[in-house]
């Protein structure tokens, strides 16, 4: 198993390297003068200096064939993206332009909010979606499986944007029952932790934290948990019809089972492989989907900061972010194959 | 015995079910499920609209501007204080939102059509390829072809660092060479890649040469590498890998987020919109069309069409195109579905259409910020706009899978 | 005696989008204690249709079992509630099913499925049911039980996995064994295996089967009576020896002369029955079998011919002709 694992590690490296390079790539995207785009016009000649040997917008992109050309063959590999490769190895994701700090600083503040209300998103998304999928495929073509298709179907076409600005309207501006948006109402502190403010309070005992951080956190957690619901629901149910459909089912009823340990034992645990996939693409959905809904509800999370800036053209937090988010989906996805191999017998670890 | 029995004179299998084509077949499935029929409704009226709009109501965009009417509520009659009938009522531009909708519907269309023909066009054909490349054994002519493009992507590093364009071509002819001397040295194999090495070296590096001995070093190392790759004539597994890989990469990114990245940088547009929401699809594409093809070519037409000796083109267009077509027919529906909700991610985030262009994610982030001043209607009318038209495609992709599905016929 | 199952009128429709599917079309006939039964036709003719109507395994909708009754035990099996039923299936009356390979749950091992049904209905503790189960493995002849206990069905081959179905069916020594074409994915040797196996655990055990199969050949040597079935509907019926030396259904003829015989002549030509069995959503009015018939006259296409009794005690046939087809002398 421990083999196994540390195969499927190493083979996940050369896309890896494929991501740097892509979003390494991004920034040749930029129409013109990056230094100019990126600080506009009116910069001044020292801040676009800066910028130029903050990029290394000076040196070539990849390998520098006149160096080499001149004999020098350190300087044939002194290039914009060994360098950009080589801070990431040291876990340096650049500086902010605007605000001249490392963003791996105001990551350490931003992701946790993120964190939070993803987690927040999927527990609703599977507490929800699983068993109203079970439900609907043991009860196919009833009221309640068609009622989950078409909510389901509703659920994937639905604007979480629009659904977020929706929710505000109804739940803050009409009724005022929620805040509009934020993590917590000023004048309320909670000690941090874990910096997950639901986590946090509740270990602290702050039940006045708790409830205030449980009502900013709620709209925002419903709208971004929409999309993956309506998915794993969907999923849930067409992989469970596919395994109704198979002999062992009909063994296991012919066994004398009840329906229930039919379903739950014997369909579930089939079932629920291709889930598991889904659920994994699902947390991508959910990191993506962040910036949407971060940005509706002024969520202080990197789905806002990226939004920022995205606006303030501060290119290198939208690289890193972008960077982080894709390895984040590349180790769940990796979890979601090892969970693969220890659900199914008949996936050999070797 | 035949004396007493009588023989009827047609001993026809009335028995036999009436013959219907497969698309008829699903035609018929299609119109009978519920669902997908008010999926075809919903996208025929979002189509027509957007069509006739935009080429039979006149909006120019640019001009539309009444600061007399600003924000107003849907007016259904006109009256002394509404002189003029707004059915969605007003934005903060005193535009009128039924109009923009529908306008906004062209460029949805758009987006979505374009997006969903790059991502179609680019990864169906990458992951078709690839499948069939995988699972076929390659002809003389098509390993020459593979081998030769190999040898001169390679080559084009070493060719690049000497400013030496001619040298990538000496390595095309290698790979070329070592295909048509498949039995050359075989049984020594270790002698051949050796060979085949110090040939490659000695290209780099005497072109190399020519630049510095330091470049000579390099290319020559290089070379060697490309060298003994060639030595052995790849199968067509290679192709479809470094494909999947490619693939992989962008897969490694959540959709959006790729999309979003690659407008932030491209800066906004429309137009940037589409390409970037149409390479992000692209990789959908190609997997969905691989593994197709990996099963279609495993099943016995495609294997008696090979027995019977028929060209590999043929049996590509003629067997397997036909039969995954089902599958990439519905993805590209759920995919229309998929870009408009995209195109609208970006649009209001900023990133899409650019303003006054009527877009309708465009209209939801500028209006958002009137919520709390209670214009329900500005964010109300673009949001249903949005969802109805991707609903439909929606419905219409989950009918059209069901309808084509051979599986489920009973 | 009284028989220990008998079958009335048992009709099972399937409702689905091309119209109704005629399954099983009411058929009537009893099941003797310790008898084997072979129940004969080709696919589609309804019969295992109706072995899953028995055990209530229809899935509802698109099927329903639209009348008849099954008197199993003085109970009529399809008016039993659903927990009732679920006593009987697996404990009194338990089937095995033609594809050994997809008809084990890949995810739990052998042993658990086996001891499943002990813990359901005998009230075995996990350890008793272990013993049990491996008692069973070694029954059915599979090699070092308790080592095999903890395999999963892929470790398994498809022999063994019919042994293990077996071993599963007879867990709780249930009075009537249903076997949908348990050797019909299984390779010749091993075919013979199952049979001979069951035909000793029968004896043993002293329960009824239900063979259920196409291969006429193959029930020839271990039933006791017949039923051969086509287009849902028994057209005839007998003790195995009138069968085959007093055939009197011309299908049945068909079905006898399709099979290939070590006595003839090499060169003899196989005898096939023309054409396909009708279309189940929209049967003929008449015989069913009436379009591939060689003996058919106009009365066949009008009227259904129905079982009625034939030469000996307990053979029965439905066909209009019968007699006239006898005097013919064909065989």
């Amino acid at each position: 198993m421990g083999r196994y694992i540390l195969r499927r590690l190493i083979s996940v490296i050369p896309t890896l390297i494929g991501v740097t390079l892509v979003i390494f790539l991004f920034q040749r995207l930029i129409p013109g003068d990056p230094a100019v785009a990126m600080l506009g016009e009116h910069a001044t000649a020292e801040n676009v200096a800066r910028i130029r040997e903050q990029f290394g917008l000076d040196k070539p992109a990849f390998l520098d064939r006149d160096a080499l050309a001149e004999g020098d063959l350190p300087g044939f590999f002194d290039s914009q993206y060994v360098s950009y490769f080589g801070r990431l190895l040291q876990f340096d994701l650049g500086d902010s332009i605007h605000r001249r700090i490392p963003i791996a600083e105001t990551l350490e503040e931003r992701f946790p909010a993120t964190v939070e209300l993803a987690l927040l998103a999927m527990g609703l998304s599977l507490i929800i979606g699983i068993p109203i999928g079970i439900l609907s495929a043991a009860r196919r073509n009833s009221i309640l499986d068609g009622t989950t298709m078409v909510g389901s179907l509703v659920g994937v076409s639905v604007p979480i944007f629009w659904l977020g600005i929706m929710e505000i309207m109804l739940f803050a501006v009409i009724l005022k029952w929620l805040p509009s948006g934020g993590r917590l109402s000023s004048g309320v502190a909670i000690e941090p932790i874990t910096n997950l403010l639901l986590l946090d309070s509740l270990l602290t005992g702050n039940w006045a934290g708790f409830t205030d951080a449980l009502k900013h956190i709620i709209m925002p957690a419903v709208s971004l948990a929409t999309i993956p619901t309506a998915i794993i629901t969907r999923m849930t149910r067409s992989s469970m019809l596919d395994v109704l459909q198979e002999d062992y089912i009909r063994t296991a009823s012919a066994k004398g089972l009840a329906e229930r340990v039919v379903l739950f034992r014997h369909a579930l645990k089939n079932a629920f492989l291709p889930v598991i996939t889904i659920i994994g693409i699902q947390v991508g959905s959910l990191l993506a989907g962040a910036v949407l809904t971060e940005t509706i509800f002024s969520w202080p999370g990197i789905g806002k900061w990226v939004y920022d800036s995205i606006l303030g053209r501060d290119y290198p937090i939208v690289q890193g972010v972008t960077l982080l988010i894709a390895i984040i989906f590349m180790l769940v996805n990796l979890l979601v194959d090892l969970s693969y191999a220890m659900l199914d017998p008949r996936i050999s670890y070797e | 015995m035949t004396e007493t029995t009588p023989v009827l004179d047609d001993l026809t299998d009335f028995a036999v079910r009436e013959h219907r084509s497969l698309w008829l077949d699903a035609w018929r499935r299609l119109i009978s499920n519920r669902t997908a029929m008010i999926g075809l409704i919903v996208v025929t009226i979002f189509v027509l609209s957007a069509v006739g709009a935009h080429f039979f109501w006149q909006y120019d965009a640019k001009m539309d501007l009444d600061y007399g009417a600003k924000l107003v509520a849907p007016v259904l009659r006109v009256s002394e204080e509404f002189p003029e009938i707004h059915i969605f009522g007003t934005d903060k531009l005193g535009r009128d939102i039924f109009r923009r909708v529908v306008h906004g519907g062209w460029n949805s269309l758009r987006v979505g059509l374009v997006a969903v023909s790059i991502s179609l066009a680019i990864g169906g054909n990458l992951g078709l390829f690839a499948g069939f490349f995988e699972s076929a054994d390659l002809n003389r002519f098509e390993k020459t072809l593979l081998m030769a493009g190999i040898g001169l992507s390679l080559g084009a590093l070493p060719a690049w660092i000497a400013r030496q364009p001619f040298q990538s071509l000496l390595f095309g002819l290698l790979g070329i060479v070592s295909v048509s001397t498949p039995s050359f040295l075989a049984d020594k194999s270790k002698l051949r890649r050796l060979l085949f090495g110090i040939f490659g070296m000695l290209v780099g590096a005497i072109f190399g040469f020519i630049v510095g001995p330091m470049v000579a070093l390099v290319c020559g190392v290089i070379g060697l590498g490309i060298g003994l790759l060639l030595a052995k004539p790849v199968s067509g597994k290679v192709f479809s890998n470094i494909v999947m890989r490619i693939m992989d990469i962008i897969l490694s990114f959540p959709s959006y987020l790729l999309a979003i990245a690659i407008v932030a940088f491209l800066g906004p547009g429309l137009e940037k919109g589409m390409i970037a929401i149409g390479v992000v699809g692209i990789p959908i594409y190609a997997r969905l069309a691989r593994s197709a093809v990996l099963s279609v070519t495993q099943k016995e037409y495609v294997l008696a069409a090979q027995s019977v000796g028929e060209g590999h083109g043929r049996i590509l267009f003629k067997h397997i195109v036909p039969n995954i077509l089902s599958p990439i027919i519905v993805q590209a529906t759920m995919g229309l579905a998929n870009a408009i909700l995209s195109a609208a991610a970006l649009g209001f985030l900023g990133l899409g259409a650019i303003p006054p262009e009527p877009e309708w994610g465009a209209m939801l982030g500028d209006s958002y910020k009137y919520l709390s001043s209670g214009a329900w209607w500005a964010v109300l009318f673009p949001g249903l706009a949005i969802m109805f038209s991707v609903l439909g495609f929606n419905l219409l992709g989950d009918g059209l899978r069901d309808a084509l599905d051979p599986k489920m016929r009973v | 005696m009284k028989p220990l199952m008998e079958i009335k009128n048992l009709t099972t429709r399937f409702h689905t989008q091309d119209g109704t599917v005629n399954a099983v079309n009411g058929i009537s006939y009893s099941l003797d204690q310790g008898e084997i039964l072979g129940v004969v036709g080709e696919s589609g003719c309804g019969k295992s249709v109706h072995a899953l109507s028995i055990m209530r395994l229809i899935q509802i909708p698109p099927g329903e079992i639209a009348a008849g009754e099954v008197i199993f035990d003085d109970r009529d099996l399809l008016k039993l509630s659903d927990k009732d039923m679920r006593s009987v299936r697996g404990h009194e009356i338990a089937m095995v099913f033609q594809d050994p390979m997809s008809s084990l749950n890949p995810v739990y091992t052998v042993g658990f499925q086996i001891s499943e049904a002990l813990i359901l209905h005998k009230n075995m503790n996990k350890r008793q049911a272990k013993e049990r189960t491996i008692e069973l493995l070694n029954l059915v002849g599979i090699p070092e039980a308790r080592k095999r206990f903890d395999n999963f069905p892929h470790q398994f081959s498809g022999g063994m996995r019919q042994r293990a179905m077996i071993a599963m069916a007879l867990s709780c020594e249930p009075k009537l064994l249903i076997a949908d074409e348990p050797t019909t994915a299984l390779d010749v040797t091993i075919q013979a295996q199952i049979i001979n196996l069951v035909i000793k655990l029968q004896q043993e055990l002293g329960m009824s089967v239900m063979w259920i199969t196409h291969d006429l050949g193959i029930v020839a040597e271990m039933v006791h009576r017949i039923n051969v079935m086509y287009a849902g509907s028994i057209i005839e019926r007998g003790f195995v020896d009138d069968i085959y030396n007093h055939t009197l259904h011309p299908y049945t003829m068909g079905l006898l002369g399709s099979l290939p015989s070590i006595d003839e002549a090499p060169g003899t030509k196989l005898i096939s029955i023309p054409g396909l069995p009708p279309d189940l959503v929209d049967l003929p009015s008449g015989c069913p079998f009436f379009a591939r018939c060689t003996y058919r006259e106009e009365r066949c296409a009008k009227e259904q011919p129905v079982l009625e009794n034939g030469l000996e005690e307990g053979h029965s046939v439905a066909c209009w002709r019968w007699r006239e087809i006898q005097k013919m002398g064909v065989s």
